[in-house]
């Protein structure tokens, strides 16, 4: 799972379309605005890559980037309000786990528009050649 | 303003661009293959003029199961018209009756290139912004355009 996400993310970075398998009994119920928003800041891709790998408590988190903490909980609020994580809560300790489900249907969602034009110009084709031998 | 997600598309057909672009401009031609097999085009209005509208609406057809009847109208603008060579739109899609969690907001420019009696369409197509249940719009549209791939192909076969 942790190897599908990288892929995931890294091609979100390249913003290109993803062939992968998906379940459809992901839950749809997401704002892909704030997905696409949340993964256009570089700092958050990178939250997310290491939360993807484990669970993490903010402060370890914080502790890689440049940014006070309350700045890095803000990034980690962005990505959390776009269910690309999950925060839970362990006595004083905030845990910040991947939520992939989001990922998943956000290049679900890339991959369905892609196809939704390649088929349209395939439609074309038909027609065209249609009218051709009519001619 | 930036948009979330860019895609580019090309294809060239056997055809000559002053067909190609009737096919993109025409409303009875439009209506022909803009949407896949089972989904039937009953409206579409189309002024290729700057400023001008272009409404279509898909209609989920039998074969479509659940999703028979499903109403999947755009209504765009005309930013950019040369004919014969280049289609600019804004546009707006939407599922009817869920308009306000399912509408993409997008711009689509199409040039038209002939070369040797082919023509080749490029499609770039931006979308800037998507609605909570947009996904669930496309799902459905991905379920009429898979059929349609699989009578496209069978009609190749049988028209070899």
């Amino acid at each position: 799972m942790v190897a599908a996400i990288f892929k995931l993310t890294d091609a979100l970075d390249e913003h290109s379309a993803l062939a992968i398998s998906f379940n459809h009994m992901v839950e749809q119920v997401m704002t892909l605005n704030a997905v696409f928003g949340s993964l256009s800041d570089p700092t958050r891709r990178d939250i997310l890559r290491r939360v993807s790998k484990q669970n993490l408590r903010v402060g370890e988190i914080a502790k890689h980037y440049p940014l006070t903490l309350a700045a890095v909980a803000k990034h980690i609020d962005v990505l959390h309000r776009a269910k690309l994580i999950r925060k839970s809560r362990h006595g004083k300790e905030q845990i910040v786990s991947i939520a992939p489900d989001t990922l998943v249907a956000a290049s679900q969602f890339l991959e369905t528009y892609q196809q939704l034009w390649q088929d349209r110009l395939d439609s074309l084709d038909t027609y065209l050649q249609t009218i051709k031998r009519k001619e | 303003m930036e948009p979330i997600k860019q895609i580019t598309l090309e294809k060239t057909y056997d055809a000559s661009v002053e067909t190609v672009w009737q096919a993109w401009t025409d409303p009875e031609m439009l209506k022909q293959w803009w949407g896949p097999k089972n989904v039937s085009i009953p409206e579409c209005e189309i002024d290729p003029t700057v400023g001008g509208k272009f409404y279509i609406v898909m209609e989920a057809g039998e074969a479509m199961g659940d999703y028979k009847g499903t109403l999947w109208p755009m209504q765009a603008t005309f930013t950019a018209v040369e004919p014969n060579a280049k289609l600019s739109y804004t546009a707006q899609a939407w599922t009817e009756g869920a308009k306000e969690e399912t509408t993409i907001d997008q711009t689509t420019d199409i040039t038209f290139t002939e070369v040797d009696g082919k023509t080749t369409v490029k499609v770039t197509a931006a979308i800037y912004k998507a609605g909570p249940q947009a996904g669930m719009a496309a799902e459905g549209m991905k379920y009429g355009f898979t059929e349609q791939l699989d009578k496209l192909e069978s009609y190749l076969a049988t028209n070899k």
